[in-house]
């Protein structure tokens, strides 16, 4: 392993949040104040989490690390949420995504013998997990929103030749998914060519041999395909249910 | 009229946000002609429609389709049996066989070009090609073919004509025609009353969510109901809560030719 940074490494690179504060006080932009803000929030919340993990990581175990995921998919659901805006039910719709979506990527992984179930391990993997479902849930339900407002004279000319309400809505249930892919099929495809993804970076800073931390950097990425596929899908299908009433309408969506 | 009745509204009002957008509507449409609901934008008369194919349900009464409410209907047979077609012509594939397809798709080719014929479309001229690529008129015939390709046993027309040229709209209202002679029955909102009066056997006029006219097309006095307020002491004001409830006037009274002559231009 190398070395850590210790807390006095820390402190001298405060100097840096310095920096940032005199070139904005210089150039009169205004925001030294949110940058100041923005750091010390930064360090707390930090710690914070620091030291939830650490204790999390000694006591949690396998059931623990998995209820703490679980109530990750409650607050990335509230997150999403809000792109569904109009939309009934979207928080039951996004939650209902990202847990299905965080369910099954993580199963593979676990039940495939792919990743460990140590507390330290469920827990950051679960984590980009949730944050990528909760991604496309996002997305999924802005492309829906946006459809269903945009569409409807075409939709409710689909349902008007007594098409149901599936077929009525198909074109914007494909859009949707699609929308919602791009992203991390865009960033799985440069991979390496841009940015150096999180995961590699980390374990490489810490002092494993890069051939080995690309290996853990290929299932992420895989596991982030699966995630968002599986959650943008499942949030489209049940946003659809609640787009649509039992006559077969498109029902009306608030601003 | 002996003929039999296909929609009948029973005492159907809807209110949308306070407002009333029909107010205790009474009719009946009968089968095998050309019923056309004439109005001003904005007194109700697309919503009329939507009514009959459960796109929009009444706050209160009922509407059936041949002596059945339409909510005892399974809905998908409901609009199989009477296809709305919507006032924007709005192209759902990118083939103009695929567009008459699209809600029946075991048509053979044969069917489709006798379907794309029926609307006066020469299918040498227009299949291979993108739908939007076909004039406003062409496009509003397609649509027809395309709810004629379910079978329905009516059709619903929302303001048919009123997007397109006088000669495109005469080859519409021609199309139109020949349907009902075919024996289809058509149920069509417009505003233009000219036009309804043309294209219809029969018109019912609607001023703010309520029939204040009926009777046969050609009736000379139609143009002028339609271009008339309602008759003083009649005025229905949507948003007096006094003009709502029992306080409406009684059929009879609303049928009788009224002498008000102020024009409203639509």
């Amino acid at each position: 392993m190398t070395q850590i940074p210790s807390w006095t490494a820390v402190a001298v690179s405060v100097l840096l949040v310095l920096v940032a504060v005199a070139i904005a006080s210089w150039q009169r932009l205004g925001i030294s104040r949110e940058i100041v803000v923005a750091a010390v929030r930064a360090l707390v919340q930090l710690v914070a989490i620091g030291a939830v993990l650490a204790w999390l990581f000694a006591h949690a175990g396998i059931a623990g690390a998995l209820a703490w995921i679980f109530a990750m998919t409650f607050v990335a659901a509230n997150e999403s949420r809000r792109r569904g805006r109009g939309i009934p039910r979207a928080y039951a719709a996004a939650l209902v995504g990202i847990v299905v979506g965080t369910a099954s990527t993580l199963g593979v992984l676990v039940l495939g013998g792919v990743i460990s179930t140590e507390p330290q391990v469920l827990i950051p993997i679960g984590g980009m997990v949730v944050s990528g479902a909760m991604q496309a849930s996002s997305l999924t339900l802005t492309s829906l929103r946006r459809s269903a407002v945009e569409n409807r004279s075409a939709i409710e000319a689909a349902l008007s030749l007594g098409l149901p309400a599936p077929q009525a809505f198909a074109r914007e249930m494909r859009t949707a998914v699609r929308t919602a892919l791009v992203p991390t099929v865009d960033s799985t495809r440069v991979v390496g060519l841009i940015s150096l993804p999180g995961t590699m970076t980390g374990l490489i800073i810490a002092g494993v041999d890069p051939l080995q931390a690309i290996r853990y950097q290929i299932i992420v990425m895989y596991m982030l395909l699966a995630a968002w596929a599986v959650s943008a899908l499942v949030t489209a299908r049940a946003a659809q249910g609640s787009l649509f009433d039992d006559a077969q309408r498109l029902v009306p969506i608030a601003a | 009229m002996d003929r039999p009745e296909l929609f009948t509204l029973d005492d159907a009002s809807l209110v949308i946000d306070g407002r009333r957008i029909l107010d205790h509507v009474d009719e009946h449409l009968h089968d095998g002609v050309a019923t056309a609901i004439a109005g001003p934008s904005g007194s109700g008369k697309s919503t009329l429609l939507r009514l009959l194919n459960r796109l929009a349900e009444p706050t209160s009464g009922r509407v059936l389709f041949r002596g059945t409410d339409v909510r005892d209907l399974d809905v998908l047979e409901l609009r199989r049996r009477a296809v709305l077609v919507p006032q924007r012509a709005t192209p759902l594939t990118e083939d103009v066989a695929a567009e008459v397809r699209v809600a029946a798709p075991h048509l053979t080719d044969a069917d489709v070009r006798s379907l794309l014929t029926r609307v006066a479309l020469d299918p040498d001229e227009v299949l291979g090609r993108t739908p939007s690529s076909l004039s406003g008129g062409e496009l509003q015939r397609l649509c027809l073919a395309r709810a004629l390709a379910v079978g329905p046993e009516v059709l619903l027309l929302d303001e048919p004509t009123s997007a397109l040229d006088p000669r495109s709209a005469d080859a519409v209202d021609a199309v139109i025609r020949s349907l009902v002679a075919s024996g289809l029955a058509v149920v069509l909102v417009s505003h233009d009353v000219a036009r309804a009066g043309r294209v219809a056997d029969d018109v019912r006029v609607l001023h703010e969510g309520r029939v204040t006219a009926r009777g046969a097309a050609g009736s000379l006095d139609l143009e002028h109901e339609l271009m008339s307020p309602p008759a003083d002491g009649h005025v229905h004001d949507t948003d007096d809560p006094r003009a709502h409830g029992t306080a409406h006037l009684p059929h009879g009274h609303l049928d009788s030719t009224r002498t008000t002559d102020t024009p409203e231009q639509p």
